[in-house]
């Protein structure tokens, strides 16, 4: 952050309300404010997706994941955080000059965390976390786009996490620090950046061999057991509500295909790694279910605005999809 | 199995024995699979084998029609959103804007292929042996198009890195508008001649003919 000097940044440090003195001396009433799973281990967070929100854009998305937690009143501080992403798609346009000759799609994956995203405050300049996350979102999207149906032509997917999951609670954080830095929110980062992705894909009309989708498992050591060394597997883990995670993985999975395009794990997964993957792509199905119904309700929209002729705006339904699980 | 009226990319719409995959479609594994999302069309196919005795009926054609896109060119202009996405493809019929003339070619940007408007312009040069069937030996570029000129056209190659090849070489092809050189809007008088309204002076073109 120190090498930006074209802008005019914003002094290092939080984003959001700070930490008052006593929260952090008073360990009992710190405890208190400990989110908590608070769904069973195969449920889903619920999701909300918006397909055509940008009108210069051929396409683009808006997911989010709403904090499943409830705000308590004793503090200013959400006890978890959202997951808020944009994606926009520009082209399929004519490659610029310099660029050699190309028989089939180009793409490219912009990965930009808002300097506001998370907890502690993001430079304008992408760091080595966003390059990798636009890496890992490339190797996904590649899978599933026909690039030969597009000679000659680049597609960018421009994708700007507004919030992001982080890597633990707070309150550990001004602790002991123990889930600082330990990237566990990046996975399920990279899952809504997939997930939305395609979305925004489809929107834009890029031939593709099915949607790719992207989920989240992971093993955390269980609070209510006795023993220390007792693990769970839970589908979409908000890491905030866990107090150790042992291992996760996200996918991008191909539902129909039974593919999966993209693999991120992390952690000591232990014997069986198949089992996790299972989950994650469990986990990929259920927000799949989300793609399809708003898929399939703009796609409704924007054919009968085409007969109707004079409903220019694109009109939803606003109903919920109710989120069941996977497994 | 019945088709469904819409389709997300990844749905199964039939096998290959039964239909034959058209556009916003793919084959994977001897299925036909849906590419992009839209209504789903099955149109029976128009060429009936020549072999009249043969039983050999042709299966229908499967395809997802793409929405429609808005014909206005978006609010900040060309090249601002608005317009659809589609790809200049060898026989699509083309509008060009002229922008350049050199010795051996004049370079374009494509700016409406099919009657569609293009989302950005795509670069086209016309080579001087391409703007006319007969005497090619014969053919200047200056007397053919200046800077400016609206022309129709027929994508001949993808070309090279650069451009997309274009060519005005029958009867309906060739300028549609073009400016006189006091900036008025010219009208077409013969297949190589454009004149201007009020002072009458005569301009050489390749001029496409009306419909």
């Amino acid at each position: 952050m120190n090498t930006d000097r074209r802008r005019n940044n914003a002094p290092n440090g939080g984003t959001s309300a700070p930490v008052f003195a006593r929260t952090i001396r008073d360990s009992e009433y710190l405890e208190k404010l400990r989110p908590s799973r608070s769904r069973g281990p195969n449920e889903l967070r619920r999701i909300f997706l918006q397909t055509s929100i940008i009108p210069s854009a051929s396409g683009s998305a808006y997911l989010e994941i709403p904090s499943s937690s409830s705000a308590t009143s004793s503090t200013l501080i959400p006890p978890t955080s959202c997951l808020k992403i944009t994606a926009s798609i520009q082209g399929p346009k004519p490659l610029p000059r310099s660029a050699p000759f190309s028989p089939s799609l180009l793409l490219t994956t912009t990965v930009k965390f808002a300097p506001f995203a998370t907890r502690s405050r993001r430079g304008y300049i992408r760091d080595s976390a966003e390059r990798d996350l636009g890496v890992h979102l490339e190797t996904a999207l590649r899978g599933v786009i026909i690039g030969e149906r597009w000679p000659k032509s680049g597609v960018e997917v421009v994708v700007t996490i507004l919030e992001g999951d982080e890597d633990g609670w707070w309150g550990d954080s001004a602790s002991e620090g123990s889930a600082a830095g330990s990237g566990w929110g990046l996975l399920n980062v990279l899952a809504g950046c997939i997930t939305v992705a395609s979305a925004a894909i489809t929107d834009a009309g890029i031939d593709c061999v099915d949607m790719v989708c992207g989920g989240v498992a992971a093993i955390t050591r269980n609070p209510e057991s006795r023993h220390e060394k007792e693990l769970v597997r839970i589908l979409d883990p908000c890491p905030a509500e866990h107090k150790e995670v042992v291992a996760a993985c996200v996918v991008g999975y191909l539902a129909s295909r039974d593919e999966i395009t993209e693999i991120w794990m992390k952690g000591d997964v232990g014997a069986d790694p198949d089992a996790l993957i299972e989950g994650a792509t469990h986990a990929a199905m259920g927000s799949l279910a989300v793609v399809k119904e708003v898929l399939l309700e703009a796609l409704e929209a924007k054919f009968h605005g085409q007969t109707e002729g004079n409903d220019a705006g694109l009109k939803r339904k606003a109903h919920d999809v109710e989120m069941t699980g996977g497994a | 199995m019945a088709l469904p009226s819409t389709a997300l990319p990844g749905q199964l719409l039939g096998h290959t024995d039964k239909y034959l995959p058209g556009p916003g479609t793919h084959i994977h594994e001897s299925q036909i699979y849906a590419s992009i999302a839209g209504p789903v069309f099955s149109s029976p196919s128009s060429q009936s084998s020549s072999k009249g005795t043969s039983k050999s009926k042709l299966a229908p054609l499967i395809s997802i029609t793409r929405p429609p896109t808005s014909t206005d060119p978006g609010i900040l202009g060309t090249n601002s959103g608005g317009g659809g996405t589609i790809l200049p493809t060898v026989s699509s019929t083309v509008l060009a804007r002229i922008t350049r003339l050199g010795p051996r070619f004049a370079s374009c940007e494509i700016l409406v292929i099919n009657n569609e408007v293009c989302r950005e312009a795509f670069q086209g040069q016309i080579r001087r042996e391409d703007i006319r069937a007969t005497e090619k030996d014969k053919i200047r570029i200056e007397e053919s198009f200046r800077v400016g000129d609206l022309v129709r056209g027929t994508v001949i190659s993808l070309g090279d890195s650069g451009n997309y090849y274009v060519a005005t070489d029958s009867n309906e092809l060739g300028v549609v508008m073009a400016r006189s050189g006091e900036g008025r809007l010219m009208f077409p008088v013969s297949w190589r001649e454009f004149r201007d309204p009020v002072s009458g002076v005569a301009e050489p073109r390749k001029a496409a003919k009306p419909f």
